[in-house]
């Protein structure tokens, strides 16, 4: 005769151990998300599109065995002839670049599918726009978005600890009172807390027309831009139009394309134009200052102006590019100059850690025009911080 | 633990059909026809949950009480997701081998399956208490001595000088050899014992073999249990890290024979769900879902052994070849690897049309079959089977030599190359660990290989 009894726990016991492999997640999503700029163009597209992110596993490391021809498997299959030589597997087909994902034995990816806006809450929930100038469109106040009340579903950095706590004191209280306590071994009451414990701050979703931010991307596109820095510009861009989205109701983006002559592109281009020439950098200072002069007017609008090259400025523009420089920073909110250099792509005879321009911009950085160097992919989340600060979560 | 038995139904709110006091009653008639079979099992304690929380003791391993870690989130996460996929059922057992064996049966689950289920867990049951293999898990006390480590670990993370960070890697490292021990057991002669009979042999010694035996070497023997060399030679362990490591060992020695007799036990239970049940005189309402259910969990996988099918007809083979008796001295006496030597035969290989097949060539190769169950195949598929079974499946790494505060392991190659991206990140965490240099010799390719 066997025992039987109801269980009465009412404790969601790998909760703890659930959120601790979230936050290896996140964080996992964060280490990612400069992989995850991939051919289509995710730039310009609002916060409704869905993106697959491939995040690698946590992995628990053990000892195993590899697949080489002397790890023979063993299958049984009533019924299907098989045969000598019978080829069960196919290789997979050649994957595409080395380091996409999914090429070595074990890779366990979470391919994690969220959308362009829920990327940016966990990428951006800890940082703090610059609280410079707060800009008011016409008659309509600047209107931040408001907390409506709680939900029981939502991201982590959203969790109302204050309501969370409140709820599992109900749960406890009619749990006592259905006498369904449990004790732990010490004997003590333990009631830790349940999933259907956790609120959430609901955010209602920002009133139209209430704020406005235009986006100049500037960016070198003579020949001694290589398409990997390229890749790195497009990286950081996407982080700072995430951003910048995430925080107005209503952004506009122009991308502005210079070799030593400036014109504004669409975003393939922006990207993909290769073009011959030399580099005058000031003209794309110069162009974004004749746009916000026509279009973008500063009182109603946040300006925002990011600018990537190599560097590579032909000297007799330093000048012009300096002035430049300092007038767009007085009507930015944020104003960067972000040089990209890629150690195995630098020429040998170049020794100087930084190009002659840097050191005249470094003489006008403030708190609204910043300079960043990017080395590798692995620059550009700390490069964002050093423009947006903030903490890192 | 045992679990298993996936059902491919989908959840669905549905009203049980079975009451409390219908479970009493089936098991009072399974017991009575296990008893009268001389079957012999701990008392089974059965609990009722739901499938949340089924989820979350199988995460645990069944264990109703287990320290805590990130890995264990991690199960429940991929669990939930793929049932919720529907790329997984959910199991319908999860029986511990402890005494009272716990067992739990889903709420959701309909009354012929809870009675497969009881069936099933006594004899898994009689297997934990009869099969030598785990005559060391100390089923009376293993709960107890769960909860006592989860508290201890739990004292750790929440002490302020140690944290949960730093408990987290220590978890993280014991992991990545928590499966590199001794595999026969832990219990054989103690350094001190194995020094004064190596003295003795190298004392009476006439042919000459034990001439160039420094027997201060260390280890004297190669150490397969790499947690407990360190244990025994580390002197920069803090007590806490001590007692991590010996928690994590404990448990590898626990779950161990579960590991080597998959096969074996859930075959046992198998063969005795399946003769119960039918001798249950089941109303057609039950039976005919049962056996559907059964058919589908017995069914052959293709690609892969299922241990429940390999087991079950391994079993009935020597029940008609041999009889009965030959079944009880095999669950007795045997683990997967012996059972497998011992019974497995051509006939039997054909029977299940059994076949072996590996990758050809290095980069995303085909996978083609090599033997197929003829009168010189089967040989092969035979000894590859015992290969990759239970513990097999495992790499056998071990302490060879320990040299200016080098650890030094070596891989017993047998065939199989270690997959080397999982071999540089566990040595990093034996480094953890070891506090000092480890290195290991293995072989890549036909050549020998130092990571």
């Amino acid at each position: 005769m066997s025992i039987f009894k109801e269980h009465r726990t009412i404790a969601d016991r790998s909760a703890a151990d659930r959120s601790r492999h979230k936050r290896k997640i996140e964080k996992a999503i964060r280490d990612g998300v400069t992989d995850i700029i991939a051919d289509e163009s995710i730039i310009g597209q609002d916060g409704k599109k869905r993106i697959k992110i491939p995040v690698k596993g946590i992995k628990e490391w053990q000892f195993i065995f590899g697949d080489n021809e002397g790890n023979k498997q063993v299958g049984s299959a009533p019924g299907a002839p098989v045969q000598k030589g019978q080829v069960i597997k196919k290789g997979q087909q050649q994957q595409e670049q080395g380091n996409k994902a999914g090429n070595n034995k074990g890779e366990e990816f979470y391919e994690v599918e969220i959308t362009l806006e829920e990327l940016s809450e966990y990428l951006f929930e800890s940082l703090k726009l610059p609280d410079l100038e707060k800009k008011k469109f016409k008659s309509i106040l600047q209107e931040k978005p408001k907390r409506h009340g709680t939900r029981p579903h939502g991201i982590r950095p959203r969790l109302d600890k204050k309501e969370s706590a409140i709820q599992r004191l109900k749960r406890k209280a009619s749990a006592r009172r259905a006498g369904e306590i449990e004790l732990d071994e010490n004997g003590e009451e333990s009631f830790p807390f349940h999933e259907n414990d956790l609120r959430y701050h609901y955010i209602k979703e920002r009133p139209k027309d209430a704020t406005n931010a235009v986006i100049f991307f500037m960016m070198d596109v003579s020949g001694s831009m290589t398409s990997n820095i390229k890749f790195i510009a497009r990286s950081f861009f996407f982080l700072l139009y995430q951003f910048i989205r995430h925080k107005y109701e209503k952004v506009e983006i122009v991308f502005i394309a210079h070799t030593t002559e400036a014109e504004v592109v669409d975003e393939e281009r922006f990207f993909k134009r290769v073009a011959s020439g030399g580099t005058h950098i000031s003209s794309a200072p110069f162009l974004a200052l004749d746009l916000i002069n026509e279009m973008y007017h500063p009182n109603s609008w946040n300006i925002y102006a990011f600018h990537c090259t190599d560097g590579d400025n032909w000297e007799e523009d330093n000048d012009k590019t300096v002035s430049a420089f300092i007038e767009l920073r007085d009507l930015c909110q944020m104003l960067s100059y972000t040089e990209i250099v890629l150690a195995n792509e630098r020429p040998n005879w170049d020794t100087s850690n930084n190009s002659k321009l840097w050191s005249r911009l470094k003489s006008i950085e403030s708190r609204n025009m910043k300079m960043n160097v990017l080395k590798s992919k692995d620059d550009v989340w700390p490069a964002f911080k050093h423009l947006f600060g903030g903490e890192d979560v | 633990m045992t679990s298993g038995l996936l059902s491919n139904t989908c959840l669905e709110e549905k009203m049980s059909d079975w009451t409390f006091d219908d479970l009493v009653g089936w098991d009072d008639k399974i017991c009575e026809i296990a008893r009268r079979h001389g079957l012999d099992w701990y008392e089974i304690a059965y609990e009722t949950i739901d499938y949340h929380e089924m989820i979350g003791a199988m995460a645990y391993h069944g264990m109703p009480s287990h320290f805590s870690h990130w890995s264990y989130g991690k199960t429940f996460e991929r669990t939930h997701s793929m049932y919720n996929a529907g790329l997984e059922g959910l199991p319908y057992e999860l029986i511990i081998n402890s005494n009272p064996s716990i067992a739990y049966l889903m709420l959701e689950n309909p009354l012929y399956l809870q009675i497969l289920i009881m069936a099933h867990c006594v004899g898994h049951s009689d297997f934990f208490k009869n099969n030598r293999t785990f005559r060391e898990t100390d089923a009376d006390h293993v709960t107890r001595k769960f909860r006592s480590a989860r508290q201890r670990i739990q004292g750790y993370i929440e002490n302020p000088h140690i944290g949960i960070e730093s408990v987290e890697k220590v978890i993280d490292s014991c992991h990545a050899i928590q499966y590199q021990i001794d595999r026969r057991g832990r219990f054989r002669l103690g350094e001190k014992d194995l020094k004064k009979s190596l003295i003795d042999k190298i004392n009476n010694d006439k042919t000459g073999i034990y001439k160039n035996i420094d027997i201060n070497k260390k280890p004297l023997e190669p150490e397969f249990d790499i947690m407990l060399f360190i244990l025994e030679n580390s002197n920069k362990l803090e007590d806490w890290e001590r007692d991590i490591i010996e928690i994590v060992r404990n448990e590898s020695y626990y779950f161990m024979p579960q590991i080597r007799t998959k096969i074996m036990n859930e075959g046992w239970a198998s063969f005795w769900h399946y003769k119960i049940l039918n001798e249950l005189e089941l109303p057609d309402s039950l039976h005919i879902p049962f056996l559907k259910t059964h058919n589908q969990v017995l069914r052959p996988w293709g690609g892969r052994i299922n241990p429940y099918h390999l087991g079950f007809e391994i079993f009935n083979k020597i029940e008609k070849k041999m009889g009965i008796e030959e079944c009880f001295m095999a669950r007795e006496v045997m683990s997967d690897e012996s059972f497998i030597m011992q019974y497995l035969d051509e006939e039997h290989a054909r029977e299940l049309n059994m076949f072996t097949y590996s990758p050809k060539g290095r980069k995303n190769p085909d996978w083609s079959i090599d033997d197929v169950a003829d009168e010189e195949g089967w040989l092969e598929i035979r000894s590859s089977l015992i290969k990759t079974i239970g513990s097999n499946s495992i790499p056998v790494i071990y302490v060879d030599d320990l040299k200016d505060g080098t650890l030094i392991l070596q891989h017993e190659h047998d065939g199989r190359d270690l997959e080397l991206d999982y071999a540089d990140n566990c040595m990093k965490n034996i480094e953890h660990l070891w506090k000092g240099k480890v290195k290991l010799l293995t072989t890549i390719e036909d050549e020998p290989f130092e990571i």
